[in-house]
């Protein structure tokens, strides 16, 4: 019994027919990406047609988050300097939190904020590629977005257990629906073929013994969601910081000078995306623009 | 550190960051103690925000620093057994503290 109703939120949140259908442009980006005979140009001009979109993305990719020291006015650099993965998961972003900032403008502060710490964290621990690390800081909770959207009553049941019991968000997901946020995110993120580098984090996050190969940034994730909550940015939809892993903090190896300073600079950055909005709807005319640029 | 608006921009405050123009270079640096020369350069270069030493300006519906650590030490009420999250713990309440210190 347990299964079968297990089974039936698995399929919806699968089938997942409220969240907003992928742009097309996504698996044309795709196909163009495995063809080595494409140049980021060409990529760009693609993108660039969408302009909201591309407005969208530059202005994620010109936010705090990623910290880069010049200003990025062109999709193909943003191309070169994230590399393609992060990119088609910003485009994933730019349309699943269109919503969510229209019904959840906390969560997605959440967020946010998270991607933030994790790129404080990312580059101080030296990781290959900060990036991606910040992409999946900022997708960790699109299981979360998923669940109000497509299992609308069974979220209100759940937001009503958690008040009532004085539990987490998670702990009253796993009793209503036998899952939580972060399976649904991992399946999420699987089905739009992003790398594992990103579905390994958003599916770990509240527990990172269980990734296989990215156990290092499923920690960053899940410390920087601790850490967030912890300075009462956002709202992750409860608001106590939950238990630390021990696994975590061991693969993070952070003295009280190391924490010190991430938080310093952490609360520094937060600075620049307060107030940062997907919102540009204002700023996006309908006046020509030169493809691959802004 | 507090963000406020320019028009709220008064004699005597303390800038903690760097104005930038849109076109990205300093107008005014970190430190700068702002003279009514200066709110008003900042006003015809349509700067909308500044981030200021302290917390110089009320906001409305804004909670009291007693309230900020009631809230502190409520969201690390089920982690008050582990060690690194009750020294961030203290650090935020320092911060906090320091934050409305002026």
């Amino acid at each position: 019994m347990e299964d079968q109703k297990k089974q039936k939120f698995k399929a919806a949140l699968r089938e997942a027919k409220n969240l907003p259908t992928l742009p097309g442009i996504v698996n044309k980006l795709t196909k163009m990406a495995d063809d080595p005979e494409t140049t980021t140009e060409q990529m760009g001009k693609v993108i660039s047609k969408d302009h909201i979109l591309a407005a969208k993305l530059l202005k994620l990719v010109n936010s705090a988050f990623y910290g880069f020291p010049q200003r990025i006015s062109s999709l193909s650099s943003a191309i070169i300097l994230l590399g393609f993965n992060v990119v088609k998961s910003l485009i994933i972003s730019a349309s699943i939190f269109e919503v969510m900032e229209d019904q959840d403008v906390e969560l997605w502060e959440h967020s946010l904020g998270c991607a933030v710490v994790c790129s404080v964290i990312a580059k101080r621990l030296g990781v290959s590629e900060p990036e991606e690390v910040s992409t999946a800081g900022l997708i960790h909770d699109i299981g979360k977005v998923a669940i109000k959207m497509e299992l609308a009553a069974e979220y209100k049941q759940i937001n009503k257990m958690m008040l009532k019991d004085n539990i987490s968000m998670q702990q009253a997901e796993l009793a209503i629906l036998g899952l939580d946020h972060a399976e649904a995110g991992g399946w999420l993120t699987k089905n739009w073929n992003l790398p594992n580098k990103l579905i390994e984090p958003v599916s770990c996050h509240h527990d990172p013994r269980k990734a296989k190969d990215e156990q290092l940034n499923s920690a960053i994730i899940h410390f920087s969601d601790l850490l967030i909550r912890g300075m009462g940015y956002g709202h992750a939809g409860d608001d106590k910081v939950p238990m630390l892993s021990k696994r975590a903090w061991q693969l993070l190896d952070l003295s009280p000078e190391d924490l010190d300073e991430i938080i310093d600079e952490v609360e520094e950055n937060l600075w620049d995306v307060k107030g940062f909005s997907l919102e540009i709807k204002g700023e996006s005319g309908d006046g020509e623009m030169e493809s691959g640029e802004l | 550190m507090q963000q406020i608006l320019s028009a709220q921009a008064k004699e005597g405050m303390i800038l903690a960051k760097d104005v930038m123009t849109p076109e990205d270079r300093v107008l005014c640096g970190k430190d700068t103690v702002l003279t009514n020369a200066v709110i008003d350069r900042l006003a015809k270069m349509d700067i909308m925000h500044i981030t200021v030493q302290g917390h110089p300006v009320k906001v409305q519906g804004e909670k009291t620093l007693k309230e900020e650590l009631r809230d502190i030490e409520a969201r690390f009420s089920k982690v008050t057994k582990v060690p690194p999250l009750m020294y961030i713990k203290k650090k935020l309440m320092q911060k906090m503290i320091a934050s409305r210190g002026k």
